[in-house]
């Protein structure tokens, strides 16, 4: 059980990355202000008075403010209960709009 | 509609009209694939922090909503649209010091 040759996760299979469950205050704080940027370019755009059917589905998504926190920190996954896992999971998410989730779920 | 009227385009006659996006590359596409980075080089960036200043059009507004997660972007006039060399100079510390004058060309004085 215990010395240089353990059995551990390390040793039986070698690198090993541990993702947190849940994003911490920070990350969530982090998280907030990048939407806020996004959404700020959007604003930009708008401001510009371009008409485009890509400024039309942006205007589409929620802002930060109208979000649930539920769609803010997490995302909709067939695989886990509750239908839902943390949005930190899905990679590159920091530069994903992950905005909208299936009805219902 | 009516809170952004500092940068409306048809604002009052006081400011200028707004003419251009002024895009800056906050966060790099490395690992988001081709489509992405092809629309940042057709926007003419090719490094984080880069500034460019494109007409509006509803090409470029597709465009910088396809990166907007990666960019910010302001409205300007066309006063405030800057080459590249005017950016380099902008960015051009002060000398430090001031030529007041320069005596190689005063005859001498024996």
């Amino acid at each position: 059980m215990f010395g240089a040759f353990r059995p551990s996760h390390v040793n039986l299979g070698g690198l090993l990355w541990k993702v947190p469950w849940k994003l911490s205050p920070t990350r969530k704080a982090n998280a907030r202000a990048r939407l806020k940027k996004v959404d700020a370019v959007i604003e930009a755009v708008r401001a510009s008075g371009v008409q485009c059917g890509s400024l039309t589905q942006a205007l589409q998504l929620p802002k930060e403010h109208e979000m649930p926190a539920r769609d803010k920190y997490t995302v909709f996954t067939p695989h886990a209960r509750g239908y839902r896992k943390g949005i930190h999971k899905v990679p590159k998410w920091t530069r994903l709009t992950l905005r909208t989730n299936p009805k219902g779920f | 509609m009516s809170s952004a009227a500092h940068s409306e385009p048809s604002s009052t006659g006081s400011s200028p009209p707004m003419t251009h996006f002024k895009i800056t590359l906050r966060r790099s596409a490395i690992g988001l694939g081709d489509r992405i980075k092809g629309t940042l080089v057709s926007l003419g960036i090719h490094r984080r922090h880069q500034t460019v200043y494109h007409s509006h059009g509803p090409e470029v507004a597709g465009k910088l909503l396809a990166v907007k997660e990666l960019i910010d972007v302001e409205n300007v006039p066309t006063e405030l649209v800057k080459t590249k060399e005017q950016q380099t100079r902008d960015r051009r510390p002060p000398r430090g010091y001031q030529v007041v004058g320069n005596r190689r060309n005063e005859p001498l004085i024996a």
